[in-house]
C-alpha cells in the first residue's frame, strides 16, 4: 500500500466521521447551537436594552470602584468614542459574544480545573487536549464547526470556548495545588473535613490564580474577535472581515480602536478584581 | 499584659520544679490517668519501601544509614518512647532533621506512625475513624507553628477563632472565646488587625491564642519562638510557661535550642538521628547528661539558674561539726527547690551564717556562703568542702 492511499482513507474516514455526525448527532448541535446563541442573545439584550450612555457610564462607575477615578473617566470617555465612531451596536455585540463565550468557559473550566487539582493524575488526559487545544490553529475547526453548528454567532462562540478554556483550568488547577504546605497542615490539626478545608483554606489561597486565569481567558476571547468574525459572529469583528475585504481601511482602524478599547477596559477591571495576597508573615 | 519572667512565682504543685527522690516516671508510661499523652515505640520510615525496611529493622536490627542503602528510606523516628502527664510541659530538643516534627505530628496523627502507637487520654490514635479523629484534634490537641500560618485574609479576632469556627461554634459565642484568648496573651487591644500589621512576636502570641480559644488539654508547639529575635523571644518563652502553668495546659514544645528546653521544659527529651538518647528534667540532663552528645549539648549551659537549694547544701551533720556556734534549727529556712535568686536574696537579707532547708517539716542540709559558691564553680560534691 503506498502513502497516499493511506493519507486518502484518512481523508475519506475524517469526512464519513463529520458525515456522520452531521446526520446522527444532528439533534445534539441543534441543542448547542441553541445554548449558546441563547446566551449570547441574552447578554446582547440587556447590553442592546440599555442606552449607550447608560453602559458608558456604568463601566465607567465599576472602573472607578475597582481601578480609579482617572481609569473611570478614561472609560467612559473611549466608549464614548466607539459610540461616535458609528460602532456602538457593534462594540456591544462583540461584548456580548466574549461575555458569553468566557461565561460558559468558565461554567466548565473552573470545575475541570478544581478536579484536576485534586487528582494530578488527571493530567495525563487533561494536559494534552489542553495543549491540543491551545496549539489547534482556530481554522482547522471552523470549517466542521460552520458545517455542525452552522454559520452565526453559534460557531464563533464555539471557537472562542476552545481558546478560552485552557487558561482558567491551567490557573485553576494550579491555584488548588498549590496552597501553602502550612496552611493545609493547620486545617488538618484544627480537625477540618475536607469540605471545609476546600472553602476555607484551599479556594481562598487559590483565589489570586483563578482570578489570573479568568482574566486570561477573556484575553483569549477577544484575541479570537476577528477570527470570530469570519464566521459570522456579527460585531467588530465582523466589521473589520469585512472592511478588510473592501480595502476600506479607515473602517478596519476605528474597529480595531474599539476592540483595542473593550480589550483594555476589561482586562484592567479583572485585573483590579484580584485580590492582592498578602504576606502572611 | 502577663507577668514577665516569673519563673519563682509559679503558683499550685504543678509549677514545682521540683521532683521528689527516686524519679519513678522518667520515659516510663504510667498507667495513671494523669497520663495525656502516652507514646509506645514509635517509628516513623518514609519512603515507598517502609514497610519492608521496619520489618529488616525489627528482625535484623538495621541503623540508620543501612536502611538508607538497603531500601532507600529514610528513618525520622526511631523508636520513640515517652509519656507526657497533664500539666507538664515536655520539650522535645535537637538538631535539625532529628526528628522532632516528625515525632509530633505523630501526636495528632498528621503523620501516621510506621510502628507503635500513640494514645492520647488512653485511645489508640490508630483506633479512631476519620471523624473521631477531627473531634479530637479539633478539642483535645491544638497546634502552634514555627511558620504561624496566620490566615492574611482574616483580622487577628477571626483568626484566634479559626478552631471554634471549624467546630461549628457560633459567631458571638467564638469571638468571645477568641477575644478572651487573646487578651491572655495581650494583643486584646488589636482584635480588628490584620496579621500582616502585627511583628513577628506577636503574630506567634496570634497562633498560641488561636490554639488557647479552643481550650484543648494539650497543646502542641513546633519551634513557635525559633523565627524571633532573642529579647522577644525570651519574653515569649517566659509568658508561655507562665500561662500554661496558670491555665493547667499541658504542652510538647519543639525546640533545637538547649536553652529554650531548659528555660521552658518540665522534662526535656533530647533527640539525635531520629531516637530520644535521654529524657530528663532540665537539672538532670545538665548535671548528668547521659552520653558524650549530650554532654556536648550541656556544656555551653550556664548552670545558674539550674542550681537549687538541695544542690549546694552541705549535710546537717557537717555544718553542725564545723560550726558549733550555730543551732541550725534556728536558721531562716527555705525549700529544696530554691532557685539562686532566692538564696542570694536570702543570704543578703540574713547575716546568719547560712540558710536552712526543710522539706516536709525536716531539716534536710544548710547552704551557706562557701558552698553556694562552691555549687556555682560547678565543683561536683560542694557537701564535701569544707564550710
Ligand atoms: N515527608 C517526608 N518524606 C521523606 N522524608 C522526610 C519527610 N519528612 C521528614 N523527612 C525526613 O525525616 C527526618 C526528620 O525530619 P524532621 O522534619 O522531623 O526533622 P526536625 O528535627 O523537625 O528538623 P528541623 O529542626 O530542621 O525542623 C529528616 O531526615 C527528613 O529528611
Ligand atoms: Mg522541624
Amino acid at each position: 500500500m503506498d502513502t497516499s492511499t493511506v493519507a486518502e482513507l484518512f481523508d475519506f474516514w475524517v469526512d464519513e466521521g463529520q458525515y456522520w455526525l452531521a446526520d446522527n448527532a444532528a439533534f445534539l448541535f441543534e441543542w448547542l447551537r441553541f445554548v449558546f446563541e441563547g446566551f449570547y442573545g441574552g447578554a446582547l439584550a440587556v447590553l442592546e436594552f440599555s442606552p449607550w450612555f447608560a453602559v458608558a457610564t456604568i463601566f465607567g462607575l465599576l472602573a472607578w470602584r475597582i481601578v480609579s477615578l482617572s481609569f473611570g473617566a478614561l472609560t467612559t470617555a473611549a466608549l464614548a468614542a466607539c459610540w461616535a465612531m458609528g460602532l456602538w451596536a457593534e462594540t456591544m455585540s462583540t461584548l456580548a459574544l466574549v461575555a458569553s463565550a468566557t461565561g460558559i468557559a468558565l461554567v466548565l473550566a473552573l470545575p475541570i480545573g478544581v478536579l484536576t487539582g485534586f487528582f494530578p493524575k488527571l493530567d495525563h488526559v487533561v494536559e494534552p487536549i489542553l495543549d491540543l487545544m491551545q496549539t489547534l490553529p482556530p481554522y482547522i475547526y471552523l470549517i466542521p464547526a460552520i458545517a455542525l453548528l452552522g454559520f452565526g454567532p453559534g460557531t464563533a462562540l464555539a471557537a472562542t470556548l476552545v481558546v478560552a478554556m485552557p487558561p482558567a483550568i491551567r490557573l485553576t488547577s494550579l491555584g488548588i495545588r498549590t496552597t501553602p504546605i502550612q496552611f493545609v497542615e493547620l486545617g488538618k490539626s484544627t480537625g477540618m473535613t475536607p469540605a471545609q478545608m476546600f472553602f476555607k483554606i484551599r479556594l481562598p489561597f487559590a483565589m489570586p490564580s483563578i482570578m489570573a486565569g479568568i482574566n486570561q481567558s477573556l484575553m483569549m476571547a477577544f484575541g479570537m474577535v476577528v477570527i470570530a468574525g469570519i464566521v459570522g459572529s456579527g460585531g467588530l469583528g465582523e466589521t473589520i472581515y469585512e472592511a478588510t475585504r473592501t480595502l476600506d481601511i479607515g473602517k478596519s482602524i476605528d474597529a480595531a480602536i474599539a476592540i483595542v478599547i473593550l480589550t483594555i477596559v476589561i482586562d484592567r477591571l479583572t485585573q483590579g478584581l484580584v485580590p492582592s495576597r498578602k504576606d502572611p508573615r | 499584659m502577663i507577668t514577665v519572667g516569673a519563673r519563682k512565682a509559679e503558683p499550685g504543685p504543678n509549677g514545682s520544679r521540683h521532683e521528689p527522690a527516686g524519679g519513678a516516671m522518667l520515659g516510663s508510661p504510667s498507667n495513671s490517668d494523669d497520663v495525656l499523652v502516652d507514646c509506645r515505640s514509635l517509628w516513623k520510615i518514609f519512603g515507598s519501601r517502609a514497610s519492608a525496611a521496619m520489618k529488616a529493622v525489627q528482625e535484623r536490627g538495621l541503623g540508620k544509614t543501612e536502611v538508607l542503602k538497603e531500601f532507600g528510606c529514610v528513618v525520622g523516628v526511631a523508636n520513640a518512647t515517652f509519656s507526657v502527664r497533664r500539666g507538664e510541659i515536655f520539650c522535645i530538643m535537637g538538631l535539625s532533621g532529628s526528628g522532632k516534627s516528625t515525632l509530633l505530628r505523630m501526636l495528632n496523627r498528621l503523620v501516621e506512625p510506621t510502628s507503635g502507637e500513640v494514645f492520647v487520654k488512653g485511645r489508640a490514635l490508630s483506633s479512631l475513624d476519620a471523624a473521631a479523629l477531627r473531634e479530637l484534634r479539633a478539642r483535645h490537641v491544638a497546634m502552634v507553628f514555627q511558620s504561624v500560618a496566620l490566615l492574611p485574609h482574616r483580622t487577628v479576632l477571626e483568626n484566634a477563632a479559626f478552631g471554634l469556627e471549624v467546630r461549628g461554634v457560633a459567631k458571638a459565642e467564638r469571638h468571645r472565646a477568641a477575644e478572651e484568648a487573646l487578651r491572655k496573651v495581650g494583643l486584646g487591644d488589636w482584635l480588628q488587625r490584620y496579621p500582616r500589621e502585627l511583628s513577628g512576636g506577636m503574630q506567634q502570641r496570634v497562633g498560641l491564642a488561636r490554639a488557647l480559644a479552643v481550650d484543648p488539654e494539650i497543646i502542641l508547639m513546633d519551634e513557635p519562638f525559633s523565627a524571633l529575635d532573642p529579647l522577644i523571644r525570651r519574653q515569649l518563652q517566659d509568658e508561655f510557661r507562665q500561662l500554661t502553668k496558670d491555665l493547667g495546659k499541658s504542652a510538647v514544645f519543639i525546640t533545637h535550642d538547649l536553652d529554650e528546653a531548659i528555660r521552658i521544659g518540665d522534662r526535656i527529651a533530647i533527640m539525635k538521628d531520629g531516637a530520644i538518647i535521654q529524657i530528663g528534667t532540665p537539672e538532670e540532663i545538665v548535671l548528668a547528661p547521659a552520653d558524650d552528645y549530650v554532654a556536648k549539648f550541656v556544656a555551653g549551659i550556664s548552670r545558674l539558674h539550674l542550681v537549687k537549694a538541695h544542690s549546694v547544701m552541705v549535710p546537717v551533720e557537717r555544718f553542725r561539726a564545723e560550726r558549733p556556734d550555730v543551732d541550725p534549727r534556728r536558721l531562716v529556712t527555705t525549700t529544696p527547690d530554691a532557685d539562686i535568686d532566692r538564696l542570694i536574696d536570702l543570704i543578703l537579707a540574713d547575716p546568719a551564717p547560712g540558710i536552712a532547708v526543710v522539706e516536709a517539716g525536716r531539716l534536710v542540709g544548710v547552704v551557706t556562703v562557701r558552698s553556694l559558691l562552691l555549687g556555682l564553680k560547678g565543683s561536683p560534691t560542694p557537701e564535701l568542702a569544707p564550710v
